[in-house]
């Protein structure tokens, strides 16, 4: 027992279990506490569960598969564009420029959407570019970051079997780096999904979990309010949890 | 032991690399000569010793053209021509080149990696994975056939290394430490593979490092030691070479380790500690 206190310790399967349902129980033991009495910070567990049943029949699954398809839109078209400029950052002209797009990561959003009003009047659209902005980005900083970390051995390698410099690119930075592609992704996407209900709460538009929240806070209704949470919580680590075993599956040399 | 000098296969002339400011090495001049034995295939197995940070390394990226050298040249036997004294300047992919960590594809299985070394040969693709099969055995390889370099033990990951180059290059393999981290099994592996190599064609040149200065004298014929020139007293901060062995020279080159090379070691080993 003393063992679990200790730095660095190694502790068998059972113990990790016993402790991991201690800490479950410590946090539905706190709720319990905590939403007791008058002044309650949470809603309790049923009111929670009728929040949920609530959003359940308002069509939460319908909202779910909306915000979805909007993030894998804005996903799809992000990646694009940030891997055409990681890939080219390793030609001296382009580099610059991918260099600057992943600085522009520093910008409000105001601005961005400002902006993007004036281009494009369909919401659904303007969703979707205010959000493959933002996130290329944040992926052209990882993937760029990918990129000049492979050592240069590995480009030598290649090099010393006769591969151009193009043939270098292909076969070390392209083919090479496929799983670390779907790892960055992974790793953005937490950020995506928290832009993404903000995104579906600013522009008035075909519902989603942002436009759920929205209404929620009108009605100061707790109980919902903390079931939507849950919900775009526990979606969002599975969509974390499916990207990453799609890299173990299709990558077997993937060790990241 | 009789042996002539013929062709020369390797010209290093001034040879300097700098990076930036900085003079990494610097005046690196060797001649290496197509050694001819009557009654045996003698390829040519060159070392090159010397302290960490001494420039090594960047001599080999230098010679297999992976870096432009600041000045001077390398030249090797143009072999593609009928004229047999034809030389060109290196270029990389030229001489293969495994270095420290037995680099691989990451991506692609040790089956795959072969391939892609054949890939540019005009041969059939019967015949081409009749041949890696038949390295895979003679190697030791069978069963790694289908795994991933990280699915690979050092020696495994190094004898693939080492494959490639040789199905991808010509008759010059350089090696940079290709004995370090390796247990007496796979160091006995790689002896093996240097005998394979320098019997199978008369052109055939190793190059390589170690710290090893005993597998050094015993391996190679000629041994070439990297140091800090000292000119008019004073210590140079650039590697040179300063100091070469020519150990067919001496007669005890193609010879069980003896006295003779124990000699030798201990020579070495003083020059690398004054320089
Ligand atoms: N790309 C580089 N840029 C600047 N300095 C380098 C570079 N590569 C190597 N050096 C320097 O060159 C010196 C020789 O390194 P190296 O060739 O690796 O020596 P060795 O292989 O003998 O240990 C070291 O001082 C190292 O810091």
């Amino acid at each position: 027992m003393k063992n679990i206190l200790t730095p660095f310790e190694k502790i068998n399967k059972n113990t990790k279990l016993f402790i991991s349902l201690g800490w479950v129980f410590v946090v539905v033991l706190t709720w319990y506490l905590s939403s007791m009495g008058e002044r309650h910070l949470f809603p309790s567990p049923q009111q929670v569960f009728q929040g949920l049943a609530e959003l359940y029949n308002e069509g939460l699954v319908v909202h779910i598969g909306s915000s979805l398809l909007l993030c894998f839109s804005a996903i799809i078209i992000a990646i694009i564009i940030s891997l055409i400029f990681s890939y080219l950052s390793t030609i001296p002209l382009v580099q610059p420029v991918a260099k600057a797009l992943s600085k522009l990561r520093y910008l409000p959003l105001t601005g961005i959407t400002f902006y993007l009003a004036i281009l494009i009047s369909d919401a659904r659209t303007m969703q979707i570019w205010v959000l493959v902005v933002f996130m290329s980005t944040y992926l052209t900083t990882s993937l760029l970051s990918m990129v000049n970390s492979i050592p240069q051995e590995e480009f030598d390698h290649a090099r010393s079997l006769g591969c151009n410099r193009w043939e270098v690119l292909w076969e070390v930075v392209v083919k090479g780096r496929i799983d670390y592609v779907i790892d960055v992704i992974r790793q953005n996407l937490a950020i995506v999904w928290m832009m993404l209900v903000t995104v579906e709460s600013i522009l008035v538009a075909a519902g989603g979990l942002g436009f759920l929240i929205k209404n929620s806070d009108k009605f100061m209704n707790h109980g919902r309010i903390i079931a939507l949470q849950i919900v775009i919580l526990v979606v969002g680590l599975l969509i974390d949890f499916v990207l990453d075993y799609l890299r173990k599956g299709f990558f077997r040399y993937s060790k990241i | 032991m009789q042996y002539t000098s013929q062709n020369t296969l390797l010209y290093v002339e001034n040879l300097s690399v700098a990076y930036g400011d900085k003079t990494i090495i610097k005046d690196i001049n060797i001649v290496e000569k197509d050694t001819v034995r009557d009654g045996s295939v003698t390829g040519q197995v060159i070392a090159v010793v010397g302290r960490s940070g001494t420039g090594k390394s960047t001599f080999f990226r230098a010679l297999t053209g992976l870096v432009k050298p600041t000045t001077g040249k390398v030249l090797i036997a143009d072999t593609t021509t009928d004229s047999i004294d034809d030389a060109k300047e290196v270029h990389e992919g030229d001489i293969g080149f495994v270095d420290q960590k037995y680099t691989l594809f990451r991506n692609k299985t040790v089956y795959e990696a072969l391939q892609f070394a054949l890939r540019n040969k005009e041969m059939s693709k019967e015949e081409k994975d009749k041949q890696i099969l038949t390295y895979l055995k003679d190697w030791g390889l069978e069963k790694a056939k289908d795994q991933y370099p990280c699915e690979l033990s050092g020696g495994q990951r190094q004898r693939t290394a080492i494959i490639e180059q040789i199905f991808c290059s010509g008759h010059y393999m350089v090696l940079d430490e290709p004995f370090s981290g390796l247990d007496v099994g796979n160091i006995q592996d790689v002896k093996n593979a240097f005998k394979l190599i320098t019997e199978s064609h008369e052109f055939n040149t190793i190059i390589y490092s170690t710290h090893d200065i005993e597998l050094a004298v015993e391996l190679a014929d000629s041994i070439y030691v990297i140091g800090y020139p000292e000119i008019d007293g004073k210590k140079m901060p650039y590697g040179s070479i300063v100091k070469h062995i020519d150990m067919k020279a001496l007669g005890i080159a193609w010879k069980e380790f003896g006295l003779e090379h124990l000699d030798i070691v201990k020579q070495i080993k003083e020059v690398m500690l004054q320089s």
